[in-house]
């Protein structure tokens, strides 16, 4: 890091930017999304009129040193519907999280590549072609993109013109090239990626991800390189500068914690003929991210046949920084899944991950593969409570099982009905085909499937091997003192709660005993997947992550059979029971690649925490590495580590000043410890005390 | 058929041999240096192990206990919510132990690694050790040992093995004596055998502020190795403040005879001015 980007990276972690922000008062927002109404503006003319709104009133800011600008000093993205609207529109419709189109990859390469003035001739082109047919519907929305092209040109020139007054020529000659034009080198790509990601936040679109930034990018570096426009250490310089970029908004950007922001980027994996496609910039990515040791980007790392050793390494030197990332995924097993899914090879091949875990295809999806979730642990305690009195043996007990899962998903399904999302016209410029059949994206794209998480897998598996066991085979515990004990939540019965929670078999353990439950359950969830299909014609896709849903989903919950107690967590994604001692990671990885995860293809990482310990040396970082080499030669699908100390983690809750920049990772992001709710806190810790 | 006593293994050891291993702790040391850190590792019986950091005091364990003293029954192991209890010590036919090793040993091979056997001192349960080696190989296998055995049972044991983890912590036979309430004759006997041998070893040093630290001992450690062709590297390892954590787990007194707040001597230099390449963990 030289002494430009070092400045830089104070600057922003003291938030000096912040100085800029404007203070534009809650009435005003409001006023404008009246101002909607009164017009009687279509919904996407209004998605329009709000990215319009948020341009014009963004005031141009040039950091100190800053070669690649864009600084939000607009703090709020006005709603376009009231909240009578709002709730009109919920009558009839279902809606995803916050309604609008968020959690899906664009394509940027094309638009950085051709410019936005050959963008604005092909919209012209289309509208030409939708007039003669006579589909005025569509000309509103191509309009409504054409819209928001002037709006960052605008944008770029107030920019321009503010550098050109402050002297800082580089800048003004990039801005004089993009975004109306191609970029023509590295520097000018970089500032026309930060300007299209800069204006999908702006249009309140969210959990807008990087995609492959190492394949995409690869050509404008390499032509730099190769005709020694840069060196490899002015790329470098440039390359950790736009990785500056991704962290100077991201508290204002849409999530459930801070942090859960979706800016995830994914490097390596395969090209578009199955061959290697790690190259150079995945390497300088990951050389950058460790360096600045910043939380965002989030780095993804795609592995196959192909990756050698060594790339692992580099991921483990970046997990040891205990950033929470890399996630690893592999190609080996996503591929398939999403071609049993029904993707096309070429699609498939070129997938990325969603803002946390799932499995997406850049330009292509418009997947929503965090729609729902299933919860094992509830279908099982439904089981428990209704059948298994009536049951004689453990096989025809899963099938009740089965059936509950079944009846849950059928219930988790039938409420998807209607959906409605904010159309995205800015985001539909960034999406394959919607230009050409003048169709907003968020009406659909390629690929329209909805992902199912699978929550509280472990807590399930652990309850269903303590009944298979002490019920059906020692026969030591009656089926109604199972169903009174979590009733009762254990009160009364200490023994059986012992029991329970320390003498049966555990997920996690090696043991097919318990592992093949999980290869059970998993099957099922997918076979009982295969034939739903859609309102938007597309497939369900079963999944392992469980997001924000394993809190809510303990809730609907008392204790279970695996004498967790009513209140206690269930585990994140897909992980071991919490308070399982566990006899180590060998077994949880051999575990956990026992179920048949390419038929569970919306992806959620097995989670492994490493005391940082084990990350001292260049050799023991190399186990490490085989550690995960093993998982995914197992078959496992995603994995991810985390670095932690479990003294560090209490010595922050008490003096959270003293450990602002101690980053972990809960669910399938990195987060500030710090900033984090009590709750996510302690979850943490008692997460890491199973490792001493 | 043997049986032999343990009280861990580790599956994912990492500064214990090349690659990923797993490492099985014998149960029982001929040694008592006031130094070590794994006080369950000396008595070759079962003991009650209790980690008081986060107990409840709810008594459970008192109301059940019907002894006067001790006697490992394991019955306050049960009735502790928290399972802060629990009986240190294993007892395991080598068969058994061997299976439960090799389980998943694709991710041992797979990374160069294998299995370490530690301790205690794995050398003072020879039948065991012997019989527990047969059922491991073909897989890689590192033994960590004080040196401290029959020479004919460490002769065998370098005929058998892999790699060997070998401490000398202590040239000077009063000193040594002092305390690891052994004299080193013996040990040093088997390290000569061992420097002629053609078996991989390395030569580990716990470092002890103002017991081995110094200059004279370390030159004299290195004039003993210098010449051992098989001598892959020399670790050192600084003595670390959580030694005695265990200790009152175990219902022991942590008697360490030195300062253990004085900052630890670590001389690279004098093993490498021998050529012996030597690091520390």
């Amino acid at each position: 890091m030289n002494s430009r980007i070092k400045l830089m990276l104070e600057d922003v972690l003291q938030k000096k930017h912040h100085q800029f922000r404007q203070n534009i008062d809650n009435e005003i927002l409001h006023d404008f999304t009246d101002s909607l109404k009164e017009q009687k503006l279509s919904d996407v003319q209004r998605a329009q009129k709000r990215l319009t709104w948020v341009l014009d009133n963004e005031i141009p800011v040039i950091l100190p040193n800053e070669k690649i600008v864009l600084t939000r000093t607009v703090q709020k993205i006005p709603e376009i519907f009231k909240e009578e609207e709002w709730r009109e529109i919920r009558k009839e419709h279902y809606i995803h999280e916050k309604g609008r189109v968020c959690n899906i990859s664009s394509n940027y390469s094309y638009t950085i590549e051709v410019g936005l003035e050959e963008r604005r001739k092909e919209i012209l082109l289309a509208i030409e072609n939708h007039l003669s047919l006579g589909n005025k519907k569509n000309n509103e929305f191509l309009e409504s993109v054409l819209q928001s092209i002037d709006d960052i040109e605008k944008l770029a020139d107030k920019y321009a013109q503010l550098a050109f007054e402050s002297g800082k020529e580089d800048v003004y000659n990039v801005l004089k090239q993009i975004p109306r034009y191609g970029a023509r080198s590295f520097y000018e790509a970089l500032q026309f990626f930060r300007i299209l990601h800069f204006t999908l936040w702006t249009s309140g679109n969210y959990h807008n991800t990087v995609g492959r930034f190492d394949q995409y990018m690869f050509k404008f570096l390499k032509r730099d390189l190769d005709s020694a426009i840069l060196d490899y250490d002015s790329a470098f310089e440039l390359l950790e500068e736009f990785f500056i970029s991704f962290n100077k908004d991201s508290d204002l950007y849409p999530g459930m914690q801070q942090g859960d922001n979706g800016q995830s980027l994914v490097l390596g994996g395969v090209d578009e003929n199955g061959g290697d496609a790690f190259n150079l910039l995945s390497e300088m990515c990951l050389k950058a991210s460790l360096e600045l040791k910043l939380i965002d980007p989030k780095i993804n790392l795609r592995v196959n046949k192909y990756t050698p050793i060594e790339k692992y390494d580099l991921g483990t030197e970046l997990t040891k920084e205990g950033l929470g990332f890399p996630q690893y995924s592999n190609d080996e097993v996503v591929i398939p899944g999403l071609l049993s899914k029904g993707y096309e090879l070429k699609d498939a091949r070129d997938y990325v991950v969603a803002a946390c875990w799932e499995f997406i295809i850049p330009g292509f999806g418009m997947d929503i593969p965090n729609i729902t979730a299933l919860s094992f642990a509830k279908v099982v305690d439904k089981s428990i409570k209704k059948h298994l009195e009536h049951c004689k043996d453990f096989d025809s007990f899963m099938d009740y099982v089965k059936l509950e899962i079944k009846g849950e998903l059928n219930s988790l399904v039938s409420s998807l009905k209607n959906i409605y999302m904010e159309p995205a016209p800015f985001q539909s410029l960034l999406m394959n085909g919607c230009i050409e059949k003048g169709k907003d994206i968020s009406l659909g794209a390629r690929y329209n499937n909805y992902g199912i998480h699978g929550t509280g897998i472990s807590t399930a598996v652990d309850s269903l091997a303590a009944i298979k066991k002490f019920v059906f085979g020692e026969k030591s515990v009656t089926a109604k003192e199972i169903i009174s004990a979590i009733e009762t939540n254990f009160e009364g019965d200490y023994t059986l709660w012992q029991k329970l929670r320390y003498e049966a078999p555990k997920m996690g353990n090696d043991d097919d005993f318990a592992d093949s439950i999980a290869v059970n359950l998993l099957n099922d969830f997918s076979e009982l997947t295969e034939n739903l299909i859609n309102e938007r014609g597309g497939c369900y896709r079963p999944g392992s992550g469980s997001a924000m849903y394993y809190l809510w989903h303990a809730k609907d919950i008392g204790a279970s059979a695996d004498g967790r107690k009513k209140g206690e967590s269930l585990s994140a994604n897909f992980s071991p029971g919490l308070n399982v001692k566990l006899n180590g990671p060998i077994s949880i990885i051999r575990s956990f690649s026992k179920p048949d995860m390419k038929k569970i293809m919306n992806g959620g990482p097995l989670t492994l925490e490493l005391h940082d310990t084990v990350f001292r040396n260049r050799e023991s970082i190399r186990k490490v590495s085989s550690l995960v080499k093993s998982y995914m030669d197992m078959g496992g699908h995603q994995l991810q580590i985390n670095a932690v100390n479990r003294e560090k983690l209490l010595e922050a809750k008490i003096h959270p000043d003293l450990y602002k920049n101690l980053i972990v990772r809960v669910w399938g992001w990195s987060g500030y410890f710090t900033e984090l709710d009590e709750l996510y806190q302690d979850h943490i810790i008692q997460r890491t005390e199973l490792n001493i | 058929m043997s049986k032999g006593i343990i009280f861990n293994i580790e599956e994912f050891a990492v500064h214990d041999g090349p690659g990923i291993r797993k490492l099985v702790f014998f149960k029982g040391c001929p040694l008592h240096c006031t130094w070590c850190h794994n006080p369950e590792g000396i008595s070759f019986r079962k003991e009650l192990m209790v980690s008081n950091a986060s107990c409840i005091k709810c008594g459970k364990c008192k109301e059940i206990c019907i002894h006067k003293e001790c006697t490992v029954c394991g019955n306050c192991v049960d009735v502790c919510p928290l399972r802060l209890r629990k009986i240190s010590g294993m007892e395991m036919e080598a068969t058994e132990l061997a299976k439960k090793l090799l389980k998943g040993e694709e991710v041992l091979i797979n990374s160069g690694g294998g299995i370490t056997i530690s301790g205690g001192e794995p050398l003072a349960q020879p039948a065991f050790f012997f019989d527990l080696v047969q059922h491991l190989k073909p897989l890689n296998i590192a033994v960590e040992t004080s040196g401290y055995a029959r020479n004919e049972i460490f002769r065998k044991m370098v005929s058998e093995v892999d790699l060997i983890l070998m401490d000398i912590k202590h040239t000077d036979s009063e000193i040594h004596k002092n305390y690891t309430g052994v004299d080193n004759s013996l040990i040093l006997e088997n390290l000569e055998y061992l420097c002629r041998s053609a078996t991989d070893f390395f030569i580990r040093i716990p470092l002890i502020p103002g017991v081995n630290d110094s200059v004279l001992n370390m030159e004299r450690t290195a004039a003993l190795i210098k010449d051992a062709r098989h001598l892959r590297r020399v670790e050192l390892l600084p003595y670390h403040q959580t030694a005695p954590a265990k200790y009152s787990m175990v219902n022991k007194v942590f008697k360490p005879e030195f300062d253990t707040n004085k900052k630890v001597n670590i001389w690279l230099d004098i093993f490498e001015k021998h050529n012996i390449n030597a690091i520390v963990l």
